[in-house]
């Protein structure tokens, strides 16, 4: 094993460690108080008035394929897909998923199909509630659309992997007065994100969404590990800063290249 | 006989493979560089998924073709429905027709699927590229009414600032627009862009271990 694996196992197990340690601390009682995303808020929200006016909700997990690293972005989107689906589940509407990715597809007909089972309402569920829309990002994106623009659907969830296509379908929200709440991992797609939804999800926000709609204390122990792992890394930099500065980077990097 | 895979056994079967192909990441090789047990063990499962995810299409391919055979049936946008389910089975068609003729004469010969990719949808996807552009420009010029913050105003400026730095018009008659427009894009923007990317790193790392703790599962069984 090379030193840099060395390091990156050691910060895996460090992480997993905090996690299991936050987690058993936060099921003793201690009340967690997470900093208000108003994005999150309005998901809550969303799915309320889906429930009450019998509209739509039309969640879409991207296409973040399984096997390549945007798959973190479609878990999350999964994990939440879940606990959003058994919420709206009991409206006259029951939500559509539409995905761009086939395996993805069927992961969420699984889901949405388990919510279903948890409920009660299997005799309800329909495979058609998970839609693949297309393979290529224009096609998924277009494919996706009618569903944006359908009048019959209040608001649009957009949490997964996307790329600038994502903004056809904030679009057709728009021209259909439906709400637009998007994340993903795409840092241009994000910049893209921020002009056109109405509740954007910035950054890192995207994966605290579990810890947001309650959908289990392992969402909140992971959350609070990243703070913590943030401010190590934001040390870090402040560290490398100085050691710019103060003309020292140079033994540093020899230092390393040594262990290296 | 019925075999049916419920929760936990998935979920057994998940985090097993998923520590296999995280040891294998580490452990896959040895000091002289060639591949270990795990390291083989790791390959195995990694193009199983592949294969798994190729299968998938075929799956999603129905599940398309269901959806919009559902919304001709209850005559519901039937026309773009039908279009589209036109379209597919040329498709399909034709790329049959291609590995027909492969076989027949002996070496690869895809002209027919290529021309439905190069003239067909190509084009469509660069239309939609096209409509894109306008989107963006649209809701550039909304930011400001549908959310006036700070950030949103600054956002705008920016844009504005970068779009005339661009504009060789522009930065030749004034040289610091250029040169404001390279230091945003050099230094904020990469810094901006560089934490973003560090917080996306540590939430999949988080969504990583969710998973093979078995606390998430995507699967059900």
């Amino acid at each position: 094993m090379t030193i840099l694996g060395f390091v990156a196992m050691i910060f895996i197990l460090i992480f997993f460690g905090l996690m299991v340690l936050l987690a058993v601390s936060g099921r003793e009682g201690s009340r967690i108080t997470l900093r208000q995303i108003p994005a999150y808020i309005k998901v809550q929200r969303a799915i309320e008035l889906a429930v009450e006016a019998g509209s739509r909700l039309h969640i879409s997990i991207g296409r973040g394929a399984i096997t390549r690293p945007e798959s973190a972005t479609a878990f999350v989107g999964l994990s939440m897909l879940e606990k959003m689906i058994s919420s709206a589940s009991t409206g006259d509407r029951p939500p559509v998923v539409t995905t761009g990715d086939p395996a993805l597809a069927i992961l969420a007909q699984d889901t949405i199909k388990s919510a279903y089972q948890e409920i009660g309402l299997i005799d309800q569920y329909q495979p058609t509630l998970s839609q693949l829309t297309g393979l290529t990002p224009f096609s998924y994106a277009a494919g996706a659309i009618p569903i944006t623009r359908d009048r019959k659907s209040a608001t649009s969830i957009l949490i997964g992997s996307f790329g600038m296509e994502v903004a056809l379908l904030t679009d057709g929200c728009e021209r259909s007065d439906n709400r637009s709440l998007a994340g993903t991992d795409d840092v241009s797609a994000q910049a893209i994100l921020f002009a056109t939804a109405d509740d954007p999800i910035i950054g890192e926000e995207l994966y605290a969404g579990g810890a947001y709609i309650e959908a289990g204390p392992m969402h909140i122990a992971s959350l609070r590990t990243q703070d913590v792992f943030r401010w190590i890394l934001v040390g870090v930099v402040i560290a490398g800063i100085l050691a710019h500065s103060l003309g020292l980077d140079q033994t540093i990097t020899n230092l390393f290249e040594g262990l290296l | 006989m019925k075999i049916q895979l419920k929760s936990p056994f998935t979920t057994a079967i998940a985090m097993s493979v998923g520590l296999v192909v995280l040891l294998g990441y580490f452990f896959g090789t040895n000091a002289a560089g060639e591949s270990t047990t795990l390291g083989w063990i790791r390959d195995f499962f990694l193009r199983g998924a592949v294969l798994l995810a190729a299968m998938a299409l075929l799956v999603g391919v129905a599940n398309l073709a269901s959806v919009h055979a559902a919304k001709i049936r209850t005559k519901k946008e039937a026309g773009y429905s039908l279009i589209l389910l036109i379209a597919m089975f040329t498709t399909i068609l034709v790329g049959l027709v291609d590995i027909v003729r492969m076989n027949l004469s002996g070496s690869p010969n895809f002209t027919w699927i290529q021309w439905v990719f190069n003239y067909i949808q190509l084009p469509v996807e660069t239309s939609l590229m096209a409509v894109l552009a306008v989107s963006l420009t649209y809701a550039a010029a909304r930011l400001l009414g549908r959310r006036m913050t700070i950030f949103s105003v600054l956002f705008t400026l920016v844009l504005l600032l970068l779009l005339l730095g661009a504009v060789p018009q522009f930065y030749a008659k004034v040289p610091l627009l250029a040169d404001m427009r390279n230091w945003i894009i050099n230094v904020p923007a990469v810094a901006g862009g560089r934490g973003i990317l560090l917080g996306v790193a540590l939430g999949t790392i988080a969504t990583g271990i969710r998973i093979l703790m078995g606390s998430d599962r995507p699967y059900r069984g």
